[in-house]
């Protein structure tokens, strides 16, 4: 038996196949570089990752204000899901390094969450390059200060969990000047929303005297007042994302904000909770219950075969009358038929007859001798 | 501070391990097999598996991306979750009340246990999108009206009351 067991445990412990730690990815979230070093238990599992990887600012970057940076990944072949893992970090330590400690704030990340790492699927190979767009409010305080793309993907081969990071890139950040046109320093935009369901969105500017947006949807571009600092993007009929900017016009120079993106989802998935919770609570005390009410085995097999209740009924009877023949003649005496019992004729009992046959059968036998007799 | 995604890492793997331990130990006591401490080991395992869900099921559902319980498999695992909470705390009860740790006490030790393992598996296709569990319904919810889970609860109720009186008589 023992030898058995051993053999099973080894035979599923030889059929366990190496594996990159999560290659169906680990989904955005806000995360710290921690999972290069350890998520992945053994250094011969990680790989240093041949990505080329780019972070390019516009030109202009403002203390408080909103800019659109684009991060490009090229040069590297992934695994079968081209899927590359990407996150925006404020140094390569893999300690303190969300964009959150360095005074930036993720707006609008590539899938429209506020995430500084995100998952993108994309066509990833050595002969192309994948590009993507992120919203961040710039520190509130001018200076000087750097940001890294790192990566983490898979290979095509499998089995090595690959991470790079970048070089670092500075970026200056300048005061605003006193009269330049801009959106409020507490507005944020609206990243999603629901399909079919038109999107009004309203505005907070400093310094603007009259403003426009432009809607990009695909290779169009739509302008749309704005009034009273509201303007309206039409519904959308599928899944997709659609970008907007604004044109800010005032004493100072006409400024475009970020190309904004809204990215229309399908409902999701609804329950209602109570009945949920409810449910979940029946189902608790339901098994319970019926668990301690559960009998043994035991009892089950007294319970089929157990005639204790039949035979103390008879041990009774049989304690009541100790003598048969007096039972006989109770119950003969309390019958009915016994107490209509015909008269022996003068012979007496016919041969071979009892009493309790006669009682039952002695007025047939009577008839039937007084019919012969008639004949 | 301990982020509810951590808290549920620490949870899961208690709840799971002393789960898993008290399958082991159930299914030894299944075959009439090994020590005497294997009816022990059970169910003082059971314990703490049990004591280890409720932290585990609220950090799960506070962990999720999203809010509340807005996925089929979140909302199947609560359901798996307290039924196989139910078995467990019934077994431990039964047991209390000087049930035998026969065959039927022993496999529904065990149906708890693969309840439970089977809400963990669920747990890692939500997460990472990974299962052996293929041909488990997993995205199909039975939810049922609320009157009928309150008659439920008031059922369970009953049973659990008449079944402490008949244990004190």
């Amino acid at each position: 038996m023992r030898l058995k067991i051993v053999i099973v445990l080894l035979v599923l412990l030889l059929s366990a196949t190496v594996s990159t730690a999560n290659p169906g990815g680990k989904g955005d979230d806000v995360r710290s570089r921690d999972c290069a070093g350890s998520c992945h238990a053994s250094s011969s599992s990680n790989g240093i990752s041949t990505a080329t990887l780019d972070i390019n600012f516009p030109n202009d970057v403002y203390a408080g204000l909103l800019i659109e940076v684009q991060t490009s990944v090229g040069n590297v072949d992934v695994s079968s899901n081209n899927m590359v893992g990407m996150a925006l970090l404020i140094n390569s330590d893999g300690a303190k390094d969300l964009p959150a400690n360095g005074g930036w704030e993720i707006v609008t990340d590539p899938n429209g969450g506020t995430n500084n790492y995100v998952e993108i699927t994309d066509s990833f190979s050595s002969q192309n390059i994948v590009n993507r767009s992120w919203t961040l409010r710039s520190p509130s305080n001018p200076g000087t200060y750097e940001l890294y793309l790192a990566v983490q993907h898979g290979t095509p081969e499998g089995g090595v969990a690959m991470s790079g990071i970048s070089q670092a890139k500075s970026v200056t950040v300048e005061e605003v000047p006193e009269n330049l046109p801009r959106l409020s320093e507490d507005w944020t935009p609206t990243n999603l929303r629901e399909i079919g369901v038109e999107t009004i969105i309203t505005i907070d500017t400093v310094n603007v005297d009259s403003a426009t947006v432009e809607l990009m949807n695909g290779a169009e571009i739509i302008t749309i007042p704005v009034v009273d600092n509201e303007f309206t993007i039409p519904a959308a009929v599928n899944p997709g994302t659609v970008q907007w900017r604004l044109i800010m016009e005032g004493e100072g120079p006409t400024q475009y904000s970020p190309w904004f993106r809204l990215t229309a989802q399908e409902p999701g998935w609804e329950v209602d909770e109570t009945a949920l919770y409810l449910q979940g609570v029946a189902l608790f005390l339901l098994c319970a219950g019926l668990v301690v009410l559960m009998r043994t085995e035991e009892e089950d097999y007294l319970k089929d075969y157990d005639n204790t209740s039949h035979l103390n009924e008879s041990t009774q009877s049989a304690e009541e009358y100790s003598n048969p023949q007096q039972v006989v003649e109770e119950q003969i005496a309390t019958t009915p038929e016994v107490q209509q019992t015909p008269p022996l004729p003068a012979t007496g009992l016919p041969e071979g007859w009892t009493m309790e046959q006669w009682a039952y059968y002695g007025q047939e036998h009577l008839d039937n001798l007084a019919k012969e007799g008639v004949q | 501070m301990i982020s509810a995604g951590t808290l549920h890492v620490i949870s899961t793997e208690l709840t799971i391990g002393m789960f898993a331990l008290s399958g082991v130990a159930f299914l030894l006591c299944l075959l009439k097999k090994g020590p005497d401490s294997r009816e022990a080991v059970a169910h003082w395992a059971l314990l703490g598996g049990i004591i280890a869900t409720p932290i585990a099921i609220i950090s799960g559902v506070n962990a999720s991306p999203g809010d509340g319980i807005d996925n089929p498999i979140l909302a199947n695992k609560l359901l798996l979750s307290m039924a196989s909470a139910g078995l467990a705390i019934g077994i431990l009860l039964r047991r209390f009340m000087g049930g035998k740790v026969d065959s039927r006490h022993a496999g529904i030790g065990m149906t708890a246990v693969g309840l439970m393992l089977v809400t963990a598996g669920m747990g890692g296709e939500f997460s990472r999108g990974e299962t052996l569990l293929l041909f488990v319904p997993k995205e199909t919810v039975m939810i049922f009206p609320i009157w009928a889970s309150v008659i439920l609860i008031l059922l369970g109720l009953v049973i659990l009351g008449k079944s402490a009186v008949e244990h004190r008589s």
